[in-house]
């Protein structure tokens, strides 16, 4: 028995002696940074600016000084992708030529920011947030991504097939407030419940534009105020010499 | 040429008797150098004018003096590393003589039994003195001097347009 | 800001309203305050804006660095050089931080030593442990620091074999071999591409753990310099192709010598082992290729075991070339040399033969009565021709181009002829605003120039002062005029190096350059031609076209500069040589001789510097070095040649010219005044057609002599190069 207690106490010891810096394995990018000649993703993908785009290209050109055109890569590539939907590698070569700088420096640019989208995306980009305050917010995150997945019949990472919807899981988009949340192209829809998440998708796919914004999940609240009503800036703002020696 | 080294070596060796064995080792080893001949305390002092040299002495084929080529040098920095270790001291080099595939192993042989001399010194002078006193022909091929750049961390982000890096 | 101002940039680049650039560097600059720093407790002096690293190379202290590297800009990422700085809450990086005054530096406290153990675990940390099959094994930078600097454990435990970071190999080329995983993100390789080579294509893609270096899409690195980033490497992430799992360093023996591929005479190391050349590197030196060496002069080794000629050839009664010994091939050349009158002779000389056989041909040529001794490499030969040695110098020097502030480049492409030059053009177009013009069919030059026309006749314009570019040229402080060689090879070569030389003298008088400074360069393309005219062979074979001799004598020619045709019937050609080449083909009899890897011989480059090559390897077989079998040949023939040690050769080259034998020295010429009067103007008139060099694109480089012609990582290198043209990206 005595010795029971020895050998488990040593035990302990040479357990917390051991530690260990790393454990998880470390999260990968699903997305792959070299590029890979495909049918629809190669040098000879049509690509050409609008007339109406390369106005604003212009514009936003002249915001740089002269010979720094290339400090416009991130709008003109956002401009590009906006135009095309996604990014093809021939998009990132008009942009480099428009801009006078070597194509490296523009994959360079493309393959650093994730909001570039560097493979083909559904009409609808529905990027939905995991992250730990939208897994814990509202209804939670869990099951409004369950909800996505069974209205479009789709997994993380996947288009639907007739190309309307991408869904993928990213990380905070900073409206841990309203959480639980997914943004679908340029819009935040905030404050989900299951219901609401299946209304919009289904109105999106009639073809009607659901109103971005809270949902139901907080009683449609205006923006993030609290749930109970104001609790600071409930008064009207005092005027002038409030709170000062009356001779001020 | 066998006689005259023969010949040469008698010569030094009958004058080495005739001065003694400490006057010759002074020769050898060249400069000044007190003796204390007998039991004499008296000091004395020789100066030897001549180059010293060695080579009646060291036993050193004939071949292997008057036909090598030194070259003294520092060695190059290795283009592969950044350190700049082994590039300080001054070295010597023979010229190379022919080598063969040794059928044994595949590595070479030579018959050339300085081709692995490998020695090393502070200095440029005392290379070349040792190559005097060798009876070694030398050349001295001085290290290349680098050149201090300025260099600044904000030249990357310079207005000039041809400096401004965007490599990062 | 501690960059000064560049003076031309004051001027603006928009080349009209270009004036003097004078101005600010007559002035006395007034000399900086040093800067005291202590490191270690050691005082120091350093200008102001050195940085701490510097300051402690100063002080005799080496920092360990990966992403530093002295000609790359400054990175910073790699923080292996964190330093202790006293009164600074954290280490700081070295490589980044000016010296401020009064600094105490630390570099051996305990906060600099955990620093560095820190930053070498974290580096390991996605590091594979494969260095027994590494290439970088023995000279590998992340191998000795991590010894030196490094913890001798890891928190780094990975026991499900999942968390080291793999990233998927590159395929940048036949040269240089990608093992990305061993990546440290030093990104000195994609500096040195982008500010050296002048190549954008390679970058970072991605980030954080998924960063990776590399081209992203699949591309060949086009560059003549890219072998360069094999060296910078710090780790195993790039490596050597055709040096792949052959050698170690440690088993191999290093050989200081000189390249031969270009005119440059580029400082080499050959690494030799079992009497193989095994690799070739490049060793420093400020005045010709800095750190840098081509792909040509660096991969073209593995010619050198193949095409050779390693015993005599002699042809018999069927016209076969049959292996033969020494002593018959001399005695056939002095069997059919007998009764041959002297004026029936003629020897052309190749262009990677070395002073030493050209000293011996020439003396061995003249006691036979033989004045036709020629290069095949043409240089106008009319008027003071090759009389002055400032005619067919680069009379600048290589690293006066950092000096310069124009250049302008006349029917050449410095790129692929001189790539080392050429890169040193373009740090001097980065750094010091030089301007370039070029005349000459546009090629790309890695840099932006002003390109004035293609034909001769922008030169007889810019030599009458009837350019827009003169303005420019006359405004210049320290102009240089380069004309490469390749284009005085056309008919009208003496009238065209007469223009330039003109144009080249009104450029000096009209911009008030001083004195010492010389405006006319000539860029070789061969290494032999300038001590061949140092040592009075007449350049070009027209001569022997002319005599139509009965017997022939080929050193080294393989550039077929001379066919049968241009002989008397049944005239009897040597070939002595060492690749079994075009010359050797029309030869009746074959000297093998010695490659420059295989024998103590001197070089002089387009500078006329004289420099060194040693003997790496024995020449195979029954090859001899060349200027010993031209002795030996001579002891046959009856007109012994006086010399028998190299050291008397030498002294018989010292004779003839003295700069011959002043070693890795600059004699400088400065004879210009005197070079033009003696030349009459155009004997022969300028011709109309564009002035083209014959290397205009990557694949024109690879190869250009027996040597890289007999090499297959060159052959690989052209295919490449032209797959590389039609690919897409």
């Amino acid at each position: 028995m005595m010795f029971s207690s020895v050998g488990r106490s040593l035990l302990t010891v040479a357990r917390q002696q051991v530690r260990s810096l790393h454990r998880t394995t470390p999260a990968c990018s699903d997305k792959l940074f070299v590029h890979r000649d495909s049918p629809e993703n190669n040098p000879d993908t049509p690509f050409k600016f609008t007339p109406q785009n390369l106005k604003t290209c212009d514009v936003i050109i002249k915001n740089y000084p002269e010979g720094h055109e290339a400090a416009a890569v991130i709008p003109i590539l956002d401009l590009a992708q906006r135009q095309h939907g996604w990014l093809p590698i021939s998009a990132m070569h008009a942009v480099a030529d428009l801009l006078k700088m070597p194509r490296m420096r523009v994959y360079e640019v493309a393959t650093f920011y994730t909001m570039f989208n560097r493979e083909p995306v559904g009409k609808y980009f529905v990027q939905i947030c995991t992250t730990t305050p939208c897994m814990l917010g509202g209804v939670g995150s869990d099951v409004i991504l369950d909800a996505i997945k069974e209205n479009l019949g789709i997994g993380c990472g996947q288009t639907t097939g007739d190309g309307q919807f991408t869904l993928l899981e990213v990380e905070c988009l900073g409206a841990c407030v309203n959480a639980p949340m997914v943004q679908i192209n340029d819009d935040y829809f905030e404050d989900l419940t299951v219901n609401d998440m299946h209304k919009i998708l289904n109105d999106i796919k009639a073809g009607k534009k659901p109103k971005p914004g809270p949902q139901s999940g907080q009683d449609h609240r205006f923006a993030c105020e609290p749930k109970g009503g104001l609790t600071s800036l409930n008064t009207p703002p005092t005027g002038p010499g409030f709170a000062c020696r009356a001779d001020l | 040429m066998a006689a005259t080294l023969t010949s040469r070596l008698f010569g030094q060796i009958s004058s080495s008797v005739r001065n003694g064995i400490r006057r010759s080792y002074a020769a050898a080893s060249g400069g000044t150098m007190t003796t204390q001949p007998g039991e004499e305390d008296k000091v004395t002092t020789i100066t030897v004018e001549d180059k010293m040299d060695i080579t009646p002495l060291t036993g050193v084929p004939e071949e292997h003096i008057k036909t090598r080529l030194v070259r003294i040098c520092v060695p190059a920095r290795n283009a592969m590393q950044s350190g700049t270790y082994g590039t300080r001291r001054w070295k010597i080099e023979f010229d190379v003589r022919e080598r063969w595939e040794n059928p044994l192993m595949g590595w070479i042989s030579t018959g050339d039994p300085l081709s692995n001399t490998e020695v090393t010194f502070s200095s440029k002078d005392d290379a070349m003195a040792f190559c005097e006193k060798n009876g070694w022909e030398f050349f001295v091929e001085e290290p290349k001097k680098t050149s201090f750049k300025k260099k600044s961390y904000g030249d990357n982000f310079s207005w000039d347009k041809r400096t401004r890096r965007s490599t990062k | 800001m501690l960059r000064l101002w560049p003076l031309r940039q004051v001027v603006s680049s928009a080349g009209a309203r270009f004036i003097p650039a004078c101005q600010k560097s007559t002035a006395p600059e007034p000399a900086p305050e040093l800067v005291e720093v202590f490191v270690n407790d050691k005082q120091v002096f350093v200008e102001p804006g050195t940085t701490v690293l510097q300051a402690c190379a100063v002080a005799g202290i080496e920092i360990p660095r990966f992403c530093y590297h002295e000609r790359l800009s400054i990175a910073g990422n790699c923080r292996m050089c964190l330093v202790e700085v006293e009164r600074s809450a954290k280490p700081i990086a070295s490589c980044a931080m000016p010296v401020m005054k009064g600094m105490k530096v630390k570099t051996d406290s305990p906060v600099t030593k955990k620093a560095r153990e820190g930053v070498m675990e974290f580096l390991l940390m996605n590091h594979p442990l494969d260095c027994p099959i590494c290439d970088q094994g023995g000279e590998c930078d992340l191998q000795d620091q991590s010894m030196n600097f490094g913890s001798d454990k890891s928190r780094f435990t990975d026991i499900a074999f999942t968390g080291k970071r793999a990233v998927e190999d590159k395929n940048v080329g036949p040269l240089v071999k990608t093992i990305m995983t061993r990546c440290i993100h030093c990104t000195r390789c994609i500096r040195f591409a982008s500010e050296v080579a002048g190549v954008e294509d390679l970058g970072t893609t991605g980030r954080g753990n998924e960063m990776q270096v590399g081209t992203y899409v699949e591309k060949m690195l086009q560059s003549e310099l890219s072998g360069n980033v094999i060296d910078l490497c710090p780790v195993g992430a790039l490596t050597s192709k055709p040096y792949a799992f052959t050698a170690r360093p440690w088993e191999t023996r290093k050989i200081e010598s000189i390249d031969v591929m270009d005119a440059l005479g580029s400082n080499i190391v050959v690494s030799m082992r079992t009497n193989e050349v095994m690799r070739v590197l490049p060793r420093v030196n400020e005045d010709i290729n800095e750190e840098w060496i081509s792909d040509k002069t660096r991969f073209a080794y593995d010619g050198l075991k193949r095409q050779r000629l390693t015993t005599p050839f002699l042809k018999d009664a069927n016209g076969q070339l049959m292996q033969t010994d020494w002593e018959s091939a001399f005695l056939a050349i002095a069997r059919k040399l007998q009764g041959v009158e002297g004026s029936q002779m003629a020897a052309v000389a190749g262009g990677l033969v070395d002073a030493e056989a050209l000293t011996s041909l020439k003396d061995l040529m003249n006691r036979l009565g033989c004045e036709t001794l020629c290069t095949e490499e043409i240089f106008p030969m009319d008027g003071s021709g090759t009389d002055f040695r400032s005619n067919y110098l680069m009379n600048t020097t290589i690293a006066g181009v950092e000096e310069a502030d124009v250049v302008l480049f006349i029917g050449t492409n410095p790129r692929f002829e001189a790539p080392v030059f050429n890169a040193r053009v373009r740090k001097s177009w980065i750094h010091n605003d030089l301007k370039v013009a070029m005349i000459g069919a546009p090629v790309d030059l890695t840099y932006e120039y002003e390109h004035l026309g293609e034909t001769v006749d922008v030169i007889e314009k810019l030599a009458g002062g009837n350019h827009p570019f003169c303005k420019v040229l006359e405004s210049a402080k320290r102009p240089m005029v380069v004309m490469g060689s390749s284009c005085l090879q056309r008919s009208d070569g003496s009238a065209l190096h007469f223009m330039v030389s003109t144009l080249a003298n009104r450029v000096k008088a009209a911009s008030g350059a001083d004195a010492e400074w010389r405006v006319l360069n000539v860029l070789h393309r061969v290494a032999s031609q300038v001590a061949a005219l140092d040592l009075g062979y007449s350049a070009g074979v027209s001569g022997v076209r002319e005599a139509k001799p009965q017997m022939l004598f080929l050193l080294g020619a393989d550039e077929g500069a001379i066919t049968r045709s241009d002989l008397a019937d049944g005239a009897f050609v040597v070939y002595q040589g060492h690749h079994g080449d075009q010359g050797a083909q029309m030869a009746d009899v074959i000297l093998p001789g010695a490659a420059y890897t295989e024998k103590d011989a001197t070089y002089v480059n387009t500078e006329g510097r004289a420099q060194l090559t040693r003997q790496a390897v024995t020449p195979p077989g029954m090859a001899r070095n060349d200027w010993k079998v031209l002795r030996a040949l001579s002891e046959l023939l009856g007109v012994t040649l006086p010399y028998d040690k190299l050291q008397e050769v030498r002294q018989r080259m010292a004779e003839i010219s003295p700069t011959l034998v002043r070693v890795g020295e600059i004699e400088e010429a400065n004879f210009f005044k005197q070079a033009i009067e003696a030349t009459k103007a155009g004997k022969t008139s300028l011709g109309k057609e564009p002035l083209v060099p014959p290397q205009q694109v990557l694949k024109d480089f690879y190869m250009t002599d027996s040597i890289t012609r007999a090499s297959p990582t060159m052959a690989k290198c052209v295919q490449a190069a032209t797959e590389a043209e039609s690919s897409v990206h």
